[in-house]
């Protein structure tokens, strides 16, 4: 058992035991082993650069998406005069919101008109700001967006894995049970291996002690490091009034082994992740209230539906070339340009870099990501299953996961998140109309949620890949492409400077686009102050 | 082909990630996977997704549509996880006669070579959610 565990072999490294307990109790484990080891994460501090003693020249940006937004904004207080060309009707790029009104064509689709009831919304972009992503904390302040929490993780809702095996494959299982039952199980065979003196070559009487009433405090193990269940995993009778239901009745735990046939611990470490941690937040009312942040600041600088034709430099300066909404055309003449288009865009496009910048911009790829927001008629989750807000996981991955909404509770009505699916499974979904999205979304939920898609009143749904002027949800960096492109991308070619998420490693993130735009600007600034 | 698909399948050749569909149907795949893109005419959408239709990379070598099937490459995801060999073997053989192509068909053994030479490990990337 040792053996499979920690990887076999006789040495035994506090590495490997580490990964003993991921591989079995999911990064959860992981993350309380780590930290009682004297391990932990940082997060870094951001803040925008400090732009003092420079300004005049003249900067045009390309694209109003959240790193167009953050260049225009901050170099504009910096004295700079800016010029923002969006091929968009509307500033913020990815950073949408569909509600009542809101119109989408994807490329070879048809024309979705978003007819949710009032109030009612769905991120099909970003939709979460983790508490570490200062940056773009920074700006929600700034702008007096308001937010609320996102609950990326509720132990109330379900987890329905169907590839695996067992009594509880197939079947929607509250997560918080699943990860009570795993823990206590992986807990009570640790620990009773370690009381057989299986490890005592590798480690003091003293450090096997305190590991074992870690593992009972842990597990939930009682004396004889046994796990026997926890009122944290929720009652069969819960505890009320009076002597009946009075102290009410503990559920009893799931057999170990079927817990992890289910392979339903699989979706533990997900919320565990740097980027997954509570607290999570939102904006109240949409993540586009960020980008409307933004703009009541710098609309006056944004030449909306303008598409950019061509982009040409020399050693005095820049012209870019673009089509108005007329079709006009004409010219903005800078000094430098900060361009934020997505590279997926760009590498199609007319502009004059150098040999190696040019090939840099084709070396990534960029994600393929679908996602559907169905307006249901009654919140059953809440109302039936009492599950308010939160993630139900499948492996399914033609849906991935559904997320029910952090806003509105206990009202009417709710829009579901139906799916997020990636790369070949958002291809293959993508090629169904608006109509058949929706009732694929709808078979799925069906398996968790009676009546789920009898509930479905409409929907509205995206996929990235096939939406102009995006091609792509987020760049996806090969370890290669980090080596080789990400470099030259990152530095000035000539006097055109590039922003965005793709020029991160928080990729897909608004934080990523946000500070993008500040490294870049800063570069710019230092180079006009050094002049 | 088939008794050379069969013998594949009997000797645990074929890709084990999809059932292998013996009698794949090459436009009905084409549609499921690629169409959302590359269109059902295949002609793509300019400045988005390249044409298939009178493609150079379709019809010359097969080794490139097949890596890049597998692989992916730009903004198209790799499919070696979600289709078997015998899949894209009816994908290519069907582009490559569809629309007024022609070349000639693609093998599953062929798509087999290029599998076990490319595959790579690219669950990282499909399974970052934002």
């Amino acid at each position: 058992m040792t053996q499979k565990f920690f990887g076999g072999g006789r040495g035994f490294s506090r590495r490997m035991f580490l990964e003993g307990l991921s591989s079995v109790g999911g990064s959860a484990l992981l993350m309380a082993g780590m930290s009682a080891l004297g391990f932990d994460i940082a997060s870094a501090a951001t803040a925008p650069p400090d732009l003092s003693g420079g300004g005049g020249k003249k900067v045009v940006v390309l694209g109003a998406g959240l790193a167009g937004l953050t260049a225009a904004y901050e170099l504009t207080r910096a004295g700079y005069q800016v010029t923002v060309l969006e091929a968009r009707s509307f500033a913020g790029g990815r950073c949408q919101t569909a509600r009542k009104g809101f119109q989408l064509n994807e490329l070879g689709g048809e024309t979705q008109n978003c007819d949710f009831d009032d109030g009612l919304y769905i991120n099909h972009g970003p939709w979460r700001i983790p508490y570490h992503h200062r940056s773009t904390l920074h700006y929600t302040k700034e702008f007096n967006v308001p937010l609320e929490v996102f609950v990326n993780d509720n132990d109330a809702s379900y987890v329905m894995f169907e590839k695996g095996s067992g009594p509880l494959a197939g079947k929607p299982v509250r997560k918080g049970q699943i990860a009570a039952d795993v823990r206590g199980g992986a807990a009570e065979m640790l620990a009773k291996t370690l009381k057989q003196g299986a490890l005592d070559q590798q480690m003091s009487a003293d450090d096997r002690d305190t590991l074992i009433a870690y593992l009972v405090h842990e597990g939930y193990l009682t004396n004889d490091l046994a796990y026997r269940g926890t009122e944290g995993r929720g009652f069969a009778v819960n505890p009320g009034a009076g002597v009946n239901p009075g102290p009410g009745k503990e559920s009893e735990p799931f057999a170990f082994s079927d817990v992890l046939h289910s392979g339903a611990w699989k979706t533990l470490a997900s919320v565990t992740g740097h980027e997954q941690q509570r607290t999570m937040f939102q904006p109240v009312g949409g993540m586009d209230r960020l980008a409307k942040g933004f703009e009541g600041a710098v609309s006056h600088l944004i030449r909306y539906s303008t598409k950019v034709k061509s982009f040409r430099q020399n050693d005095k300066g820049v012209v870019v070339t673009y089509e108005d909404e007329d079709g006009q055309t004409g010219k903005v003449k800078a000094d430098y340009c900060i361009c934020t288009i997505p590279l997926s865009v760009l590498r199609q496009m007319d502009v004059e870099v150098s040999k190696p910048f040019k090939q840099a911009i084709g070396e990534v790829a960029y994600a393929l990501v679908g996602k559907i927001g169905l307006q249901m008629k009654r919140r059953f989750w809440e109302e039936d299953h009492h599950i308010y807000g939160g993630h139900i996981y499948t492996d399914n991955p033609e849906i991935g996961s559904m997320n029910l909404p952090s806003t509105g509770w206990q009202s009417k009505k709710g829009v579901i998140l139906g799916y997020y699916q990636f790369g070949a499974q958002a291809a293959k979904v993508s090629a169904l109309s608006p109509k058949e999205r929706q009732a694929l979304a709808g078979r799925a939920g069906d398996k968790v949620f009676e009546g789920y898609s009898s509930n479905i009143e409409t929907s509205f749904s995206a996929a990235w890949h096939r939406i102009e002027h995006n091609l792509g949800g987020w760049a996806q960096w090969s370890d290669e492409g980090r080596q080789s492109a990400y470099p030259i991308l990152c530095e000035p070619d000539g006097r055109l400077y590039l922003a965005g998420e793709h020029l991160s490693y928080l990729t897909g993130w608004q934080a990523g686009a946000i500070e993008s735009a500040w490294q870049q600007i800063a570069k710019l600034h230092a180079r006009v102050h050094a002049a | 082909m088939k008794s050379l698909v069969s013998l594949f399948a009997a000797l645990g050749l074929v890709s084990a990630v999809a059932s292998p569909a013996l009698a794949a149907d090459g436009r009905q795949l084409f549609l499921d996977n690629c169409a959302a893109c590359h269109q059902p005419t295949g002609k793509g959408v300019a400045g988005a997704f390249p044409a298939l239709a009178g493609s150079k990379v379709v019809l010359g070598d097969p080794k490139e549509p097949i890596t890049r099937i597998l692989n992916g490459r730009g903004g198209m995801p790799a499919f070696q996880n979600d289709l078997s060999d015998t899949e894209v073997s009816a994908i290519l053989t069907y582009i490559r006669s569809a629309w007024g192509n022609k070349a000639a068909p693609v093998a599953v053994p062929q798509v087999l070579a290029f599998r076990s030479n490319t595959r790579r490990e690219n669950a990282k990337a499909s399974l970052q959610a934002h």
